[in-house]
């Protein structure tokens, strides 16, 4: 038992919690390449495809981001709510990419541009899709109720101004306890998680339906809100890995993320990657078993026997989202090496893209858009992913990678899984 | 060396940076063993016999219940058509659900490292079992044939030469709930074979000392046997906790895969797990509530591990409001009519009543747990209890009842009222489990002495860890 | 009761030792005595606590376990079982249709094999764990000790095993002295009695005596014959208050037990408007020659549907329509129509003259594969009795009739006769013989429906066609195909009888 002592934090002006250099100096350059990445994706998608395809390709890229922030934010909150000790090296880096909500929000007003312009969701085209569909004129009137531009807009600012005011909000209280060391910051931080959560809990139930599940208006399902969820929450836990990772090899932190911490992320990613698979199952076999034309209908066009292009998608998320996964990162040796808990971090995040094209783009074209369209659609998230990365740099720069402050600190550094 | 950790009796206070102690009132690894220990040796008092005969009168009850609806048939209860499942199927659901908070407390708290569910593991356990029996019971004897029950079991017939449907979601219930029952009895029997070796060593009669001694299986308390097991028990954490998850998502599937409006929706699985938890926690506390009292263990239970309890309450509450309020959602935004209606027809239908019960008992009461006064007061904890108890009972009522009686056709549309066999098997399904419960009192040991000791072994080393390093 | 494995040497007057022990009161002791132990070279030490002590295995060096290995190898065993047991259960050796779902169902197969996995892996973990750790053992020398006791409430122990190679007993008594233990002892051979306790064995042997009478009793049951009537134990369910036909019940007003159709609905197959389809006759054409029969028709065609079926209630309302449709085994009533070398069904008895009535020329219904198949599966079942498989007249009911020398029994047409043709003997009027009867022969108008009569008709055209059809009647894209089968088949048979020859030879040489 007293093997293991108590190991006393460094000064909070070490080098070691500042972004290393090297980083640093990337941060325009990853900027503007992003920035260009992803308009030019976009544009290829809508001049070689079509702009329906375009602006599909852009709200994949959106959603990818997003729901990295704000599983993020999500960790965060987790992690004060329950009064967390192990995490507090990690929650730095979570609290960077969680305030990357705030660019995304200016980031959406591409989306917003394209409901008021008809360029991405169907049902924007109100009676064209009822007559193209036949739908009932009563069914869809009361449809078009929800979704349309001026309550979908609404809407959206409220999802986005949620997330912008509970990311600011935990960041600066976060940056000043770096400053004055203050515990009842703390405490009040932990006091707001659970009002904070229900928020969260209500705007990412809305606005998977709204921004993914309208995609096919009358489509339904009361899962969908937990299937992004889900998704959302495995890939920050694989990002903060990540990012974890990169910023020990480039010299900060080195001594204070363990392989102990790498151990927790390694087993929560393998616990998320079983959530997923549980979520994604369970939506699937209910609409599979009952079999109604209304729920089938979505993941007809992305069955094997009818989509060629996302048929083998359908497959391989089985396959590479879950069984791959949940095998190679079961072994505590494999958890226990941070390099290895990094290189799943990076499949699994490549595979939730997957996952969101799948999701997403099937519902803008019948195919992928042949060559051209998956280089679109890739151009267009590698942009989103490298203005993420220099945004996060850039603001990292500003603050240490580290609460050094954080009352629960020491009981971080000092810990050791069973 | 000093064995003294705290005096006082709230540890509901946590400072940032601090841990609270959860072994309190300068217990020591004796002052365990002997207040567990006790209960168990000691003459049973008169509130345990009181309680016993009147839980062994009820089982009795339900036993002659399903004698006279063996030889009468099912008619005897309230099922008509069109409500073919009712009260026995709400029933084995909620028993179900109750049995979840066992295993959350024993396998996926422990593997989030909760310290706190050390002293309340054993008792939650132990209801597990027994509320998965009391579940058990009332499929078994909704077959119409009990005694041809067997023959869901894949088992290879040489009068039938057939097999069991395994596309029938009510298979994979057979499988789940035996499957979850098994490992909860091997999870519970493990965690206690320690403890029984402290029974056995304790024990000055010779017939106590050979039945712990069995029960035992000679545990030592070597080392290298702590390893394994510690591993062991790891490990069984780890299979309990999915397995818990997928046992009541089966429960779900077996209304979700129907077509039925109400219950055809995607959420049920996820939303009968949080409900699960939630009923269940609520069991706990309306058992721990009174128990630590009467066995005076408040020392080791106390009023941080019930804080912790109301505060999952309130979550899982929570969780099940947003879900009761995403099917609404659902149901309109589908504009599939009958969804819509079926929703409708929940709140302000005939069962109007028993929405609104549910309504209040699970989304409303738990909310006076946002305030720390009443997470911290034991009668008012228990109070909210048994009405999260009645409001997940008539949730599965609610499910199970509006749904089907108001089916596609509207000609066959019925209104279900339950018979007296059906009031008396619910009642008499609480007295097999609080029997059950009750002896398990007196002859188990109720509190995880060994995991309890090595968590105030962990604090007293804190302790000693904080006055030794504060001068550095 | 397992005894300690090979007792070491045994030291003259006294038992055998097994080693030394020393108690520790706190934990942070213990653990500082095992780095000790450890770092001097002891490798079969031994510390027993309480509970279980973090570090402990490091400070006395215990490797770790394989139980995962078990846990994940036995996980993957269940998991392939239940699939396996789904797939052949369901998919291969009992196939049956469930709600349209393929009978081998991946998506419905998951929930049990995820629920064998976990049960396989959690018996390996559970009994893997005491089969490593070498459990249940209830005699152990070291609790031979009554200080041991305390080993499962609040005091640690420290071990030296005999069995290691730096063990000797003055050496280890000291060490452990000088490693602050207290109350050291030396562990010797339990010589208390190992016998089980009486009460036990009996106690034990009578439980298990009587929960094997329940089991015995049906195995004796199942082997022996009674000629005694079974016990029903719930009459009510054995024998059920099922209502047979024309019976009286109290459930329903009018008192019948059977139930008439709902009124305004329809068999399946009776539409009624469509008369000519129920008939095999253009109605309107015969009005113009016979109302009073068309009235006649359809007046029966009406009560038929209304009666439900009660098929010689319609054929008795259907006055003066002289047909030979009653029941076959009776046929008494023959007249002159059994001579009517060119039967007629619906013709007035007046005896052969020629046929005015507008059959209908043509099926009504489309031929398809499906419809030829339906009407072969009918023709088996209700015409291939007495026509036989292939139409020529010689069913099983037939060749007995012949055998038995049956007086009054007519034969059965050959539908290959010509006169039975398509141009001699339209599809409408076979309809009509086939609804109707005609001679020995009943009417099926109640057993089979009037789109199965149809796909009779179908198929008895079909039968006709094969039997004397060419190669030219094969479309010309197969007839390579059907070519190849003949010489085949040919090829097949001579080499069949050149076996068999050379057999015989074979045989008699």
């Amino acid at each position: 038992m007293s093997h293991h002592h108590a190991v006393a934090p460094k000064p909070a002006d070490d080098p070691a919690f500042t972004m290393p250099a090297m980083l640093s100096g990337l941060s325009l350059p990853l900027c503007v390449v992003g920035l260009i990445a992803l308009v030019g994706g976009t544009f290829l998608g809508s001049s070689a495809v079509g702009g329906r395809f375009g602006m599909s390709a852009y709200l994949t890229a959106y959603m990818y981001a997003m729901t990295i922030a704000i599983g993020a934010m999500f960790f965060v909150l987790i992690q004060h709510l329950v009064r967390a000790g192990w995490s507090v090296v990690v929650r730095r880096v979570a609290e960077l990419i969680m305030i990357m909500v705030v660019p995304l929000a200016v980031l959406f007003i591409p989306i917003g541009w394209a409901v008021w312009t008809g360029s991405l969701y169907v049902w924007t085209d109100a009676a064209g899709y009822q007559a193209e569909h036949h739908i009932p004129a009563d069914a869809w009137a009361e449809k078009i109720r929800w979704l349309n531009p001026q309550w979908f807009t609404l809407r959206a600012c409220v999802y986005l101004g949620v997330y912008c005011l509970i990311g600011c909000w935990y960041y600066s209280k976060s940056q000043r306890q770096d400053q004055t060391g203050e515990v009842t910051l703390t405490e009040s931080m932990q006091a707001r998680g659970g009002p904070a959560i229900i928020l969260f809990a209500l705007c990412t139930s809305l606005l998977a339906a709204d921004w993914v599940m309208s995609l096919a208006p009358m489509w339904f399902s009361t899962m969908f809100g937990v299937y992004i969820f889900a998704g959302s929450i495995l890939s920050a836990h694989c990002a903060i890995a990540l990012l974890s990772f990169v910023l020990q090899k480039q010299g900060a932190m080195r001594d204070e993320v363990t392989i102990e911490h790498y151990h927790d992320l390694g087993k929560l990613i393998h616990g998320f990657v079983c959530f997923w698979a549980y979520i994604a199952f369970s939506q699937y076999m209910l609409i599979w078993y009952a079999n109604i034309p209304e729920e089938t209908v979505w993941f007809f066009t992305r069955y094997p026997g009818f989509s060629e292009d996302f048929g083998p998608i359908s497959i391989a998320l089985m396959v590479l989202h879950f069984g791959v996964p949940f095998l190679g990162i079961m072994s505590r040796h494999v958890r226990r090496t941070p390099w290895a808990v990094a290189a799943w971090a990076t499949y699994i995040l490549v595979l939730h893209f997957v996952d969101l094209y799948w999701a997403i783009m099937p519902e803008a074209t019948v195919g992928s858009g042949g060559a051209m369209g998956v280089l679109a659609s890739v151009l267009t998230v590698l942009g989103m992913v490298c203005l993420m990365l220099g945004l996060i740099v850039i603001v990292g720069a500003r603050t240490r990678l580290i609460p050094v402050r954080d009352p629960r600190l020491a009981e971080s550094l000092a810990f050791e899984n069973i | 060396m000093s064995l003294a950790v705290s005096n006082g009796l709230d540890n509901t206070v946590e400072r940032p940076g601090q841990r609270a102690p959860l072994v309190l009132g300068n217990s020591t690894f004796h002052s365990i063993t002997e207040s567990v220990c006790r209960i168990s040796e000691n003459p049973p008092s008169k509130l345990w016999v009181f309680s016993f005969l009147v839980s062994v009168h009820l089982a009795t009850m339900l036993g002659l219940c399903i004698l006279y609806l063996f030889y009468t048939g099912v008619g005897v209860w309230g099922n008509r058509s069109p409500v073919f499942w009712g009260w026995p199927i709400v029933n084995f659901v909620f028993w179900v659900g109750i049995g979840h908070a066992g295993t959350l407390i024993s396998a996926i708290l422990y593997l989030f490292r909760q310290e706190w569910r050390t002293s309340i593991n054993r008792t939650a356990e132990a209801m597990t079992i027994f509320a998965v029996v009391c579940a058990g019971t009332f499929p078994g004897i909704h077959v119409g044939r009990a005694w041809l029950a067997f023959w869901l079991a894949p088992y290879p017939s040489l009068n039938l030469w057939m097999w069991p449907q395994f596309r029938s979601p009510l298979l994979w219930d057979v499988f789940a709930v035996s499957t979850y029952a098994t490992v909860s009895l091997l999870f519970w029997y493990m965690g206690m074979v320690p403890d029984l070796a402290t029974f056995r060593d304790r024990s000055k009669n010779p017939f106590r000392r050979a039945v712990y001694g069995v029960l035992a299986l000679g545990w030592s308390g070597s080392s290298r046997h702590w390893m394994r097991y510690e591993k062991a028990y790891a490990l069984l954490a780890a299979f309990a906790a999915p397995l818990v998850l997928s046992v009541h998502t089966i429960v779900s599937f077996d209304f979700a895969v129907s077509q039925v409006p109400g219950w055809h929706t995607t959420i049920f699985p996820p939303y009968f797990v949080a409900g699960a938890i939630f009923s269940g926690f609520a069991m706990v506390i309306t058992l721990m509530v009174p128990a630590r009292k009467i066995f005076s263990i408040e020392k080791l239970i106390t009023i941080r591990h019930l804080e912790n309890m109301c505060k999952i309450i309130l979550t899982t509450g929570l969780m099940v409001g947003l879900a009761y309020g995403t099917e609404f959602f659902v149901a309109w935004y589908s504009q599939v009519g009958e969804e819509a209606f079926a929703f409708v027809n929940r709140a302000m239908g005939p069962y109007w009543w028993a929405y609104w019960i549910m309504i209040s008992c699970n989304v409303i009461s738990p909310n006076v747990f946002w305030f720390k006064k009443a997470r911290t007061t034991p009668w008012i904890m228990f109070v909210v209890s048994i009405f999260v108890n009645i409001g997940m009972w008539f949730e599965r009522f609610v499910i199970t009842c509006t749904s089907l009686s108001r089916d596609y056709l509207p000609s066959a549309w019925a209104y279900f009222s339950p018979t007296w066999v059906d009031w008396a098997m619910l009642i008499g399904s609480f007295g097999l489990f609080f029997t059950l419960f009750l002896l398990f009192c007196r002859l188990m040991p109720i509190v995880n002495m060994a995991e309890t000791k090595a968590t105030l072994a962990k604090e007293m080393h804190m302790a000693h860890q904080d006055d030794t390093a504060t001068p550095i | 009761m397992s005894t300690p494995k090979t007792p070491p040497k045994a030291v003259d007057d006294d038992n055998v030792v097994h080693g030394v022990v020393a108690e520790f009161t706190d934990v942070s002791s213990l653990l500082a005595a095992c780095e000790r132990v450890r770092d001097a070279g002891y490798t079969k030490a031994d510390a027993f606590a309480p509970f279980p002590v973090h570090g402990i295995d490091k400070a006395l060096g215990i490797k770790p376990t394989v139980l995962p290995w078990i846990a994940l190898a036995a996980g993957g065993i269940g998991t392939c079982t239940a699939l396996a047991m789904q797939i052949w259960m369901n998919g291969i050796d009992y196939q049956y249709i469930i709600s349209g779902k393929p009978f081998i169902s991946l998506p419905a197969s998951i929930p049990v094999a995820f629920e064998l996995t976990i049960l396989f892996a959690s018996f390996a973990t559970f009994f893997g764990m005491w089969a490593l750790n070498g459990l249940p053992r209830f005699s152990n020398p070291i609790f031979t000790s009554p200080r041991f006791d305390r080993a499962t409430d609040d005091t640690f122990f420290l071990f030296l095993d005999a069995k290691d190679n730096r063990f000797d007993e003055a050496g280890a008594k000291s060490f452990l002295a000088d490693l602050g233990g207290d109350f050291i002892e030396v562990v010797k051979e339990d010589d208390s009695p190992k016998s089980i306790p009486k009460f036990l064995l009996i106690g034990l042997a009578l439980l298990i005596s009587f929960s094997l009478i329940p089991a015995l009793l049906v195995a004796r049951m199942r082997v022996t014959k009674s000629t005694s009537p079974r016990i029903h134990i719930f009459p009510d369910m054995d024998f059920s208050p099922a209502k047979d036909m024309q019976q009286t019940s109290t459930l329903f007003a009018d008192g019948r037990a059977m139930r008439p159709d709902v009124p305004g609905t329809v068999h399946r197959g009776e539409m009624i408007w469509d008369l000519d389809f129920q008939t095999g006759i253009e109605l309107e054409k015969l009005a113009q020659t016979d109302a009073p029969r068309v009235r006649r028709l359809v007046a029966m065609v009406q009560s038929d549907v209304e009666v439900g079926g009660d098929e010689q209630a319609a054929d008795a309302a259907d006055a003066g329509e002289e047909t030979s449709s009653e029941p076959a085994e009776e046929a008494s009533s023959d007249g002159e129509s059994d001579e009517d070398a060119n039967p007629t069904a619906l013709t007035p008895a007046a005896g052969p003259e020629v046929d005015t009535t507008p059959w209908l020329s043509e099926n009504p219904l489309p031929l398809t594969d499906a419809v030829l198949r339906r009407g072969q599966t009918m023709f088996g079942v209700y015409c291939s009795t007495c026509h036989g498989m292939n139409g020529n007249g010689d069913g099983l009911v037939n060749r007995r009739a012949q055998r038995i020398l049956a007086t009054t029994w007519t034969p059965p047409s050959n539908l290959h006769d010509e006169t039975l043709f398509e141009d001699a003997y339209p599809d409408g009027k076979l309809f009509s013989t086939i609804s109707n009867g005609i001679r020995k022969m009943p009417g099926y108008r109640a057993q089979i429906g009037a789109e199965d009569r149809w796909a009779i008709v179908a198929y008895v055209r079909a039968l006709q066609a094969s039997q004397d059809a060419t190669l030219e009647d094969v479309p010309e894209a197969q007839r390579a195909t059907i070519e190849k089968e003949q010489t085949d088949v040919k090829a097949a048979l001579e080499k069949a009888a050149a076996e068999a020859e050379a057999k015989a030879k074979e045989s008699s040489t």
